[in-house]
């Protein structure tokens, strides 16, 4: 793609999520969000092949469905409260639509058929913009309609994602599918809180970010798209695996790694709001996705798998340098001792 | 709705009411198509057409009439089956085929360890050892649009392989559109899960086909589909050719997933790209292109491997024409 229209096509992804972030009326937030699916097409489609196409054609029609459903949830409010600023959402009706609409773009179950299908037919680099920054915009107006929200609904669908990104993830043999499966079990998370502390909701959705671009990275790094190319990377880069090893292991929650922080501080949250059923349940199944990276992990880092070729070393056309991550791998893997602070937030 | 539609054919075999066609059903598309088009069950000829096809078979291929008994016709069969008990059969049979799934989750990926899986360097997806392999496959030929080719799928010797066999007729059907006609061929079902949820199979740690067959010493083609929920796909294949050498000796072919081209409705598309196999999910190997003949092939196992050698990704561009050289060369 000439350069010039690829940070073209790029600034508007930033920018209809910018928009998205910042506005308070409804209808430029419903711009923002056609501005990034518009712009984020071609990204996705930048390697073409039929597969890219399918992928893209899905991800189109689920969010474009998801934006009608916004936009008549906006008017269903608007015609209630007369009102296009973005404050509390007066009708039930409207907060119930809105939330599926903002459900469907997250990927949140029911309507998470998309995620490992679109994510499996892109990319690596597309699957990172995908898994990381789309999630972005969604989650602020969630953050920002969180107290006019139906809790059931909120937490049923919380729930059951954390059980479909489990057991969804569970015999994939292609990472992209692992990561949406396992983007999917996240959110779920993230949801789970939003209604008792929507601060707590947006300390797991940078966490999350941060493992997933890092995984991501490493990758795209060693040019891995399923478990047997990732098993082959400890001849080429020991280090790499290593890294790859203690990513996966901070992904699954795993103390005294990084990602174990939004888990505890969610599952305390839940604990003082009087919920325990709640947060046993999520933890027993996010043992299903510590299950999966563990068998990944087993494969790629704690064994050395043996070769299938004759080739001892794994088959890369170009070496890739990746500048972020040294830091991101450090953040992802040793922030939990900068929990005490998180008090700050209250 | 495939469901229904397998519960219906139950249905019209206990009350013996002629079989529910495509046409009936306007609106299912062309996936119940393949589902219908089955001719495993023999269709009773037109007397006159079946002399005619056995002189000609006689003529051409006499000796061959010596190693097969080609039983064109078949007997109408007669099952008794309950409607009732059909419906029951067939719920239970798809609750146990989730539970199956669901247990088999636990194992690993299809039913088998993920180490069995990642370490595997050959699988045989088919073989045909009874009768219920061939169920795994559909016979078509251009009878199906108005020509008048025959193909059929037996069970060959021993029961240690499957025997496709007809005749081919480059007569084209009277519909005042087709030009050219003559084709047979068979291609693999969709695999399917409980409650017919459309499935594909998983080979990306695979990239080689690799086929046990033995021809009629004709040139045959070898297509692949990918699984896709978009219509505007279901004519995109990758093909490849196999050329059979007669037998009476097993051939052993292996063609690398890297050679399949890209082809669209049957016209082969300039811009090529990778044949991405964790989403396969139908194996055809079809036959055209020659007058009145009897064709035959048997086919022993058909698997995919990972030969260490083999590393090429995808068939550049030239190879493509190469290949379309040799096929106008061929006599067919």
């Amino acid at each position: 793609m000439n350069p010039l229209i690829f940070t073209t096509i790029l600034m508007t992804v930033l920018l209809g999520t910018m928009i998205v972030m910042m506005s308070s009326h409804w209808l430029m937030i419903w711009i923002g969000f056609e501005m990034n699916l518009l712009a984020i097409i071609p990204i996705l489609m930048k390697k073409y092949n039929p597969r890219t196409m399918e992928a893209s054609t899905k991800y189109f029609l689920t969010q474009a469905t998801a934006s009608m459903l916004l936009m008549m949830a906006i008017i269903i409010n608007l015609m209630h409260s007369g009102q296009w600023t973005i404050t509390k959402v007066f009708n039930p009706t409207a907060s119930i639509i809105m939330t599926s609409a903002l459900a469907m773009k997250l990927g949140l179950t029911p309507f998470h058929f998309w995620v490992p299908e679109v994510t499996q037919g892109i990319s690596l680099t597309s699957g990172l913009i995908l898994l990381t920054w789309q999630k972005l915009a969604p989650m602020s107006i969630l953050y920002q309609i969180s107290p006019s929200i139906n809790l059931n609904i909120l937490l049923t669908m919380a729930v059951l994602s954390i059980l479909v990104g489990g057991w969804g993830g569970l015999n994939q043999t292609q990472l992209r599918k692992i990561m949406a499966y396992s983007s999917i079990a996240h959110m779920g998370w993230m949801t789970a809180v939003l209604v008792y502390s929507p601060t707590l909701t947006m300390l797991n959705m940078l966490i999350y970010i941060m493992m997933t671009l890092t995984m991501f990275m490493l990758f795209i790094q060693s040019s891995s798209t399923t478990t047997l190319s990732l098993s082959h990377t400890w001849n080429k880069t020991p280090l790499t695996t290593t890294l790859i090893l203690i990513t996966l292991l901070s992904m699954g929650g795993l103390p005294p790694l990084s990602g174990f922080m939004p888990k505890w501080m969610i599952i305390q949250e839940l604990t003082k709001n009087s919920s325990i059923i709640l947060p046993t349940l999520m933890a027993i199944m996010a043992l299903l996705n510590l299950y999966f990276y563990m068998r990944l992990t087993y494969s790629t880092s704690l064994t050395m798998f043996p070769s299938t070729n004759n080739m001892k070393m794994k088959w890369q056309f170009e070496t890739k340098q990746i500048t972020l991550l040294p830091p991101l791998i450090v953040m992802s893997s040793l922030l939990l001792p900068l929990t005490p602070m998180l008090s700050i937030l209250d | 709705m495939a469901l229904v539609h397998k519960l219906l054919n139950g249905t019209c075999i206990l009350r013996k009411c002629p079989k529910p066609s495509v046409a009936s059903y306007p609106f299912l598309g062309t996936r119940f198509a393949d589902y219908c088009s089955s001719s495993l069950q023999k269709p009773a000829p037109v007397p006159g057409k079946a002399s005619s096809q056995r002189k000609t078979e006689g003529d051409l291929q006499g000796h061959h009439q010596r190693d097969v008994a080609l039983d064109i016709t078949c007997p109408e069969e007669k099952p008794e089956v309950s409607f009732d008990k059909a419906i029951k059969d067939e719920l239970k049979n798809h609750f146990w085929r989730l539970k199956d799934d669901i247990v088999n989750r636990w194992i690993g990926p299809e039913g088998r360890p993920l180490h069995e899986v990642l370490l595997e360097q050959a699988r045989v997806v088919w073989k045909f050892r009874g009768k219920e392999d061939l169920d795994k496959w559909i016979v078509t030929s251009d009878k199906t649009i108005g020509g008048r080719s025959e193909a059929f799928l037996k069970m060959g010797k021993n029961n240690q392989s499957a025997l496709l066999y007809g005749t081919l007729s480059s007569d084209t059907p009277q519909d005042g559109e087709s030009s050219r006609s003559g084709y047979c061929a068979m291609i693999s079902r969709i695999p399917r899960g409980p409650f017919e949820r459309k499935r594909s199979y998983d080979w990306s740690q695979f990239n080689t086909l690799y086929l046990r067959v033995r021809g009629d010493g004709r040139p045959w083609m070898v297509n692949i589909r990918e699984d896709t929920d978009i219509i505007q796909r279901k004519n995109q294949m990758y093909s490849y050719f196999m050329f059979t050498r007669g037998g009476p000796y097993w051939q052993d072919v292996k063609i690398p997933f890297s050679k399949f081209f890209f082809s669209n409705q049957g016209r082969i598309r300039d811009a090529q790209y990778q044949l991405l196999l964790d989403k396969f999910w139908r194996l055809g190997s079809p036959r055209s292109r020659c007058l009145h003949i009897w064709c035959l092939v048997s086919v022993h196992f058909l698997a995919c491997s990972q030969p260490p050698s083999c590393c090429i990704l995808m068939a550049e561009r030239e190879q493509v024409l190469v290949f379309l050289l040799i096929k106008a060369l061929i006599p067919s």
